[in-house]
Parts: structure tokens; C-alpha cells; sequence
């Protein structure tokens, strides 16, 4: 059992660029967080400030008690027992599958370290392709051989670099469960940067987003995803309908009673009601795959609502209009 | 419209050049390998056999493994450190590095033997400094074995440098950060990550310079170190027997076949190709205090070594000496006639296989082959295989035949540098646009012209610059193959370090060197913008 991997108030710039900026988030042991945000928003850098791979400006990055960075001092990553699992996977082609998963284990004695790759590989389910080099192996068996050659050793930590994105898509979702399922099993603090917020939403213990090198909010999926902090928060995870409160119908107000110059709503959250008096009609009517995407116009609004196929009005029809009030968030600005 | 049925007859007879310009180049070696078996058991190679050949191959064994330590020694450390870390110089260093390309060895040789001779600034500063007399020390000796191989290495190392250099670059920098992640320092990372996976390109780049090791002949015949290469052209010269001569090339070629198959063979089954797809700058580790001092002094060093003190020898001498000789300047007038006629027929066979790589077809794999084996094979070699042609024919080795027999050899040592600039450009531009030329209906004639010599001709620049180069610093071919009484530079540097007179070779060496560096500095500037993620 290790302690918790944090940062406290880590900040990180280029020259003059700031790419990170007084960043505080605790990751716990035996829990996935991820980081989530665009391109840019410093999910990377934030990443390899936790690994050592580069140097904090400001604030300190612990694990435990133990400081690992601060500025001025940095710990090396050789020396900071925290696994690193990136996109491209980064197997050493020169060695097979065992020998790079037995690369981190040079302070065993030869027969342990033997075990240990044995154990790992069977558990990721690669036995039979022990022998192969990185080159012979198929995208899904490449990243099983990264996760079990940064967990082979122990770590205190690991760290997951938009590790599913290389991916290809039908493979991601049954390699991305077992291999989270190893990770989560470890007992050790679990970073993993993505930019999708399905995968944040369906994988992750703690969402956390980063947004030009500031975290908006942090906290668990569910939390984050009903409970958004700011507007911006909220389309991290996903559209929002959002408008001024004084222009959303009266009837609606009951939905969102916090105080709050704006209104937003995700589609999900728009319920066609017939009981509703607040008629809307249906501009456009597009299946999206499970669900139908509606554009709805009315009362000088136009807003996008997401219906399941054999319920969804057809392109014309005027329909009634509620709020679900677990899915209306209230926001002091409209600035993202 | 008529509907034609398709003409048949065209692509046969679209091969015809390259199947041309695969036999002139095969040729020559063909010609060595069966003069060698067939006509060259005469007495001299008995004598050859019984006496020399052990002192040959032994020879060309020691100073192909001392020249091969050597040049790892020096690249390796070098393309290291220049890639992967900052210190004071390091971009002048990076491509400055690769200048020693331009000095042929024999120069070097001759730069080197009078730096370090007993009269020599070497020797004398050390005698003036220390009040030593020439009898009270012990100097290394550059006409010796290690000697040879120390100058052979300074002027091929670079071919190490850039492929080991080009290798750390582009070696993704996630695998590094993840060994430096499991545990491994930054010495682990270089000898167990990074040199492995650049160990197929630091072999390639040291299977082509050991080739021209091999194919020396002037430093090993300066220096008087019996090599394979040196025993050719002698028992040309003094058994006046080409026969046995080819035989021994056999040895020789066998030794070179052999370089290529363990080159091929070490690469095994181990991937090299870096699975990385995500392209980073490289974080260049910023080395200060002595660790800065250390990298700055070794790279001073190696190019000093290599370029700085030999050629501003050269250069001191030319300008002690003077110009004087109008011969140097005939000389240079017939090094840049048949540099250039070589070059061109060079370029022509070049192009003719470049362009027809992409038609496939075993006329172009032939043809693709045998200019990649002219180029491994030595020129004293050629010039045998020329010698016999031009035996078998009813003419005499003078005037414009021995001439044309000299731009054919260039043309066969030289054609494959030139094939592989003019296929990458040809391989960088897609497929879809020829098939585009000809779906806006162009005849394959004017697709070939319209379309694809042009894009082969974005490459052709380069490529013309280093077949003249590599043309003009030749010497045994030349040597061998020349018109009485006509000199190219490359000879009267040669004819008048053999007479000792090292002042007189100065200046057509300085010439050939000054050349050399036209095609290394276009190089050096192309890699250090051509590769992802190596850009400042």
C-alpha cells in the first residue's frame, strides 16, 4: 500500500507561456483518475511533472510524505518508482515481449525477476507471445505488454498517457477493461490523460479537468457530471443548452431555483412532456445511433434534446417541454 | 473513338535501357570474377599466393578491425552527445562533425604523415618545448598499420556519425522515458535502450565505411602497410599480370560479401522500427560544468583530429609553396573534364534505374543490384575488369579510349549514389500523380518525361554534386586507367607524395578537399531539416 500521489499548487511554464498553473489534485491509492481536457490544456505536462520528466516552477509534487519535486529539486523518474504507460506504447523493439517486461525488474535475482514476467504475462493473458518482439504483436497484446512492464516492478504509482487512444476503436473497449482491471487491482494511485469523455466517464473512480493549465474541478464522475462547478466543466463532459435565465420560459424556473444569471441544461435533461403547456416544434429529427438528436424551436429558443428512437416526434410536430432538474445546472457567467 | 487492343511490344521495349545500364555496370566485375578464375593460376599468382597473401589479408584484417574500433569510438560518443544534449558548441558541432567526409583518406595520409613526422610542428614544438632531441622520445609513427587505420577512420567515421546520429533522433523519446520510468539511469537508458535499437543503422553505416576502407589505396600505398587492395594494383603494376590481379580481387570481394552478410545477419529478428507514432522534441539535457567542459573538448578534439590540423596543413603549405606549377592547374582542368564525364554518365545510369524502380520487374531489380555492387566493389578492381574489356577489344588503353574507360568506371563505382536520391525523391511523390497524368490522357512517353523526370530531377541536384565529387577524389581506378602523362589531381597529389615532395601535394589535395566539401555541407544542411522532431 503506497500513500497518496499529489500535486500541490504545481505550476509549469515555457518561457513566458504558462502551461500549468497552480494545479492541486490528490490521487488516491486503488483509484483511476483522469485527466481530462482539449488538446493544449496541459494534460501532458501535468503528467510529466508527476513522473519527474520535468521540473516544477512552482509548488511541490508528493507521494506519501515524500516530496518528489519542488522547485529546484527534482527526484530523476529512474528514481521515483512511478510507471509510465504512453499512446504509442513505447516497447523497446529490440527486446521481446518478456524482455521488456523484465526490463524493470533488474534489482530481483534472475529467477524472481523469471516469475514475476511469467506471472505478469499470463495474467494479461499474453502467454504464447512471450517470445515475440513488439513489431510481431497486434496493437491490443503491444499495450497489455506496456501495462504489465509498468506494473511488473511494483510501482508506486502509474501514470497512463492517453494509453487507449492508439487504439483501434472496435479493440479499445474490451483491451481498456482488462487493462484497467490489472491497474485498479494494483492498490496504487492510477493517472490516466484523456481527451474523450466517454471513456473518463465509463473508466475513471475521479474525472479531473484540466483547462489552460487550470483544473476546473475534480471529483467523482457522477459528482462532476451532475454537479458541474462552471459551464466550461460542464462541456468537458458534454453538450449543454445554456441561456440566459431572464429569456427561458416561466414555467421552466422551477427547474433551476439556485440563483444564477444562466441556465444550461444538457440534452438528455430536455423531457418531451405532453402535460407541458411549453410547446416546442420539432425543426430537425436526426437518429443518432441509440438516440435521436431534435432541434427544438420555440419561444424565440432554439435547443438540442436527445430521445430514445420510438418515442422521438417525428421533423413538424409540436411537442410539449420540461426541464429534468438533476440534468439543469445553474452558472453565474456564460464564459467557458 | 477505336478501342486499340493494348500495344504489347511497349513495356518489353521500355526495359531495354535499364537492361543497358544494368549490364554496363555489372561488366566490369563480371569480367574480374571470370579473368580471376579462369586465367589467373600464372606463376605470379603462385608467387603471390606463397608469399604476400597471408601478409595481404592480414593486413586488410588488422586495419579493418582497428579501423572499425576506431570509427565507433569516435561517432558514437559524438552523434550521442550532440543529439541528446547542450553544451557550448553543440550546433556547430553537429554538422562541422561531418566535414571529415570531404578529405579522401589518401589526403589525410599525407597531412597527417607531415604533421607527425620527425620535421613536423608535432615534433618539433614537443622537442622545442620539452629540449628533448629527436633520439629521446618515442612519437607515434603514422606509417604503420594503426596509423593507416587512425587516418582511414578520421576521413569515414562520419558515415558512422550521421547514421547513429540520424538513428538517435529519430528513436522515439517516450521509449527513453519509459526505461528512465522502470528504473533506468541515464547510462542504462544509452547502453541497453537507445544504442540497440540504433544498432542496425550504426552497422550500416560502418559495413559502407569499412567498404571504402577496403577499397583504400593510396593511404595503405603512402603509409606502406600491405593491404588487399594495395597487392592489386601492384601485381598489376610490378608482375604486370591483371590475371592474378583478379584473382586476388576474388579475396577481396569475398571479404566485402562477407561485411554485407553480417551486416544483414545481425539484425536478426529484433524490431528496430520504433513503434512510437507521436513525435516530440528531443529534451535536450543541458550538461554544464565540467560535464560541458568534457563534451565540448571531446568534439574539438575529433574534429581537429579529423579536419582542422590536417587541412590547415594543407592549407599552410599551399600557401608556403605557392602555386607555382602550371601542372596543378592542367591538373585540375583534367580532374573536373573526366569528373564530369564520369559524373554525367553516371547521372544517366542513375536516372535510367531510379526511374524504372518504380515499373518493378527483374530488369530493375538487376539493374538496382549490380549499381549497389559497383559501389562496395573497389576501383582498382574495376579498372582490372575495364583493363580486360578494353584487352579483348582492337584497341589500345589512350588517348579517348583510356578516358572513356575511366568515365565507365566512375559510372560503375558511383552510379548507385546517385540512383538512391533520385528514388527517394521518385518515392516521396505519390503514385496518384502519374496516374493522374495519364488519366488526363498523357502516353506513358510523356508521362515519363512530363511527370516523372521532373520529380526525379528535385533529387538529381544532389545527386550530380556527389557522383562529380566522388569522381574527382578517386585514385587507384584512375591511377590504373590514365592516359600517359595525364595527371588529374588526385594523381599529381598522389605523384608527388610518393616523391616525398609534400609540398607539392599539398595544394591539389587542399583542391580535392575544398570539392569534397561542396556535397558534405549541402548533406549536413539537408539532415539537420529533414528529420521530425529533430528541429530546434
Amino acid at each position: 500500500m503506497t500513500g497518496r500521489l499529489e500535486t500541490i499548487s504545481v505550476t509549469r511554464s515555457y518561457g513566458t507561456r504558462v502551461i500549468v498553473e497552480n494545479v492541486t489534485l490528490s490521487l488516491a491509492p486503488g483509484e483511476i483518475t483522469a485527466l481530462l481536457g482539449g488538446s493544449g490544456a496541459g494534460k501532458s505536462t501535468l503528467l510529466r511533472l508527476l513522473a519527474g520528466l520535468e521540473p516544477v516552477d512552482a509548488g511541490e509534487v508528493r507521494l506519501g510524505s515524500r516530496i518528489l519535486s519542488a522547485p529546484g529539486r527534482t527526484l530523476p523518474p529512474e528514481q521515483r518508482r512511478i510507471g509510465l504507460i504512453f499512446q504509442d506504447f513505447a516497447l523497446f523493439p529490440h527486446l521481446t515481449a518478456a524482455r521488456n517486461v523484465a526490463f524493470g525488474l533488474k534489482h530481483l535475482p534472475r529467477d524472481q525477476a523469471a516469475a514475476t514476467v511469467d506471472r505478469w504475462i499470463g495474467l494479461l493473458g499474453l502467454a504464447g507471445r512471450a517470445g515475440a518482439y513488439p513489431h510481431e504483436l497486434s496493437g491490443g497484446e503491444q499495450q497489455r505488454v506496456a501495462i504489465a512492464r509498468a506494473l511488473a516492478p511494483e510501482p508506486a504509482a502509474i501514470l497512463m498517457d492517453e494509453p487507449f487512444s492508439g487504439l483501434d476503436p472496435a479493440l479499445s473497449g474490451s483491451v481498456r477493461e482488462a487493462a484497467l482491471a490489472a491497474v485498479r487491482a494494483a492498490g496504487i494511485p492510477a493517472l490516466m490523460v484523456t481527451h474523450d469523455p466517454a471513456e473518463a466517464l465509463e473508466s475513471a473512480d475521479q474525472i479531473a479537468i484540466l483547462s489552460g493549465g487550470r483544473l476546473l474541478q475534480s471529483g467523482t464522475a457522477e459528482n462532476v457530471y451532475l454537479r458541474p462547478a462552471s459551464l466550461a466543466a460542464a462541456r468537458a463532459l458534454g453538450a449543454v443548452n445554456v441561456f440566459p435565465r431572464a429569456v427561458l420560459p416561466a414555467s421552466w424556473h422551477a427547474a433551476a431555483p439556485q440563483p444564477g444569471g444562466f441556465v444550461g441544461f444538457r440534452p438528455e435533461g430536455v423531457r418531451l412532456d405532453p402535460a407541458s403547456k411549453t410547446r416546442f416544434v420539432v425543426r430537425s429529427r436526426r437518429l443518432m445511433g441509440p438516440l435521436v438528436r431534435l432541434t427544438l424551436d420555440g419561444h424565440g429558443l432554439q435547443l438540442n434534446a436527445l430521445a430514445p428512437p420510438s418515442s422521438a416526434p417525428m421533423q413538424g410536430a409540436e411537442v410539449g417541454v420540461s426541464l429534468d432538474p438533476a440534468l439543469t445546472f445553474t452558472f453565474a457567467s456564460d464564459e467557458t | 473513338m477505336e478501342l486499340k487492343a493494348p500495344a504489347l511490344y511497349a513495356p518489353a521495349l521500355r526495359q531495354i535501357p535499364v537492361l543497358i545500364a544494368g549490364l554496363v555496370i555489372a561488366l566490369p566485375v563480371a569480367i574480374v570474377l571470370v579473368t580471376g578464375l579462369a586465367e589467373g593460376g600464372g606463376a605470379a599468382w603462385a608467387h603471390i599466393r606463397d608469399t604476400l597473401l597471408a601478409r595481404y589479408l592480414s593486413g586488410t584484417l588488422a586495419v579493418l578491425a582497428l579501423t572499425a574500433i576506431l570509427c565507433l569510438l569516435m561517432a558514437v560518443p559524438a552523434a550521442w552527445l550532440v543529439t541528446m544534449f547542450r553544451f557550448p558548441g553543440r550546433g556547430v558541432f553537429e554538422w562541422l562533425l561531418v566535414l571529415p567526409l570531404a578529405a579522401p583518406g589518401y589526403v589525410l595520409a599525407y597531412a597527417w604523415s607531415d604533421l607527425a613526422g620527425v620535421a613536423g610542428p608535432l615534433q618539433s614544438g614537443l622537442r622545442a618545448a620539452t629540449g628533448w632531441s629527436a633520439r629521446e622520445y618515442w612519437f607515434p609513427d603514422i606509417s604503420s598499420l594503426p596509423g593507416l587505420s587512425f587516418v582511414l577512420a578520421c576521413s569515414l567515421y562520419p558515415y558512422v556519425y550521421l547514421t547513429a546520429r540520424a538513428a538517435f533522433i529519430a528513436q522515439s523519446v517516450c521509449t527513453m522515458e519509459a526505461a528512465r520510468s522502470l528504473g533506468a539511469g541515464a547510462g542504462r537508458t544509452f547502453w541497453s535502450v537507445a544504442l540497440p535499437a540504433a544498432r542496425p543503422a550504426i552497422a550500416a553505416g560502418l559495413a559502407l565505411a569499412l567498404m571504402e576502407a577496403a577499397a583504400d589505396y593510396g593511404a595503405a600505398e603512402f603509409l606502406g602497410v600491405p593491404t588487399l587492395t594495395f597487392g592489386i594494383v601492384r601485381a598489376w603494376k610490378s608482375f604486370g599480370d591483371p590475371a592474378a590481379a583478379a584473382r586476388l580481387a576474388f579475396v577481396l570481394l569475398a571479404l566485402i560479401l562477407t561485411f554485407v552478410i553480417v551486416e544483414r545477419w545481425s539484425r536478426g529478428r529484433a524490431g528496430t522500427q520504433q513503434s512510437s507514432i507521436r513525435w516530440r522534441q528531443i529534451p535536450r539535457a543541458v550538461l554544464s560544468g565540467p560535464a560541458a567542459l568534457g563534451a565540448t573538448a571531446l568534439c574539438t578534439s575529433l574534429f581537429a583530429a579529423a579536419f582542422a590540423l590536417p587541412v590547415g596543413r594543407l592549407v599552410w603549405r599551399s600557401l608556403e609553396s605557392g602555386a607555382r606549377s602550371t601542372r596543378i592547374w592542367d591538373a585540375l582542368g583534367n580532374s573536373i573534364l573526366l569528373a564530369g564525364a564520369g559524373a554525367a554518365l553516371a547521372f544517366i545510369l542513375a536516372l535510367i534505374i531510379a526511374l524504372s524502380i518504380r515499373a518493378r520487374g527483374p530488369l530493375a531489380t538487376f539493374a538496382r543490384i549490380a549499381a549497389s555492387s559497383g559501389y562496395a566493389i573497389p576501383g582498382a578492381v574495376l579498372a582490372l575488369g575495364a583493363l580486360a574489356v578494353i584487352g579483348s577489344l582492337p584497341v589500345t588503353l589512350s588517348g579517348i579510349t583510356a578516358l572513356a574507360a575511366l568515365a565507365w568506371v566512375y559510372a560503375v563505382r558511383f552510379t548507385a549514389a546517385g540512383t538512391e536520391p533520385m528514388a527517394a525523391a521518385l518515392a516521396r511523390a505519390p503514385v496518384s500523380i502519374g496516374q493522374a497524368a495519364q488519366s488526363l490522357g498523357a502516353s506513358p512517353l510523356r508521362r515519363t518525361f512530363a511527370v516523372d523526370l521532373p520529380v526525379a530531377m528535385s533529387g538529381a541536384a544532389a545527386a550530380a554534386l556527389v557522383l562529380f565529387v566522388e569522381a574527382l577524389k578517386e585514385l587507384p581506378a584512375t591511377l590504373m586507367l590514365r592516359p600517359f602523362n595525364w595527371d588529374t589531381l588526385s594523381v599529381r597529389a598522389y605523384a608527388y607524395a610518393s616523391d616525398e615532395r609534400l609540398a607539392a601535394a599539398a595544394l591539389p589535395a587542399l583542391l580535392i578537399t575544398l570539392a569534397g566539401l561542396l556535397p558534405v555541407i549541402l548533406l549536413s544542411w539537408q539532415i539537420s531539416r529533414a528529420r521530425p522532431g529533430g528541429a530546434e
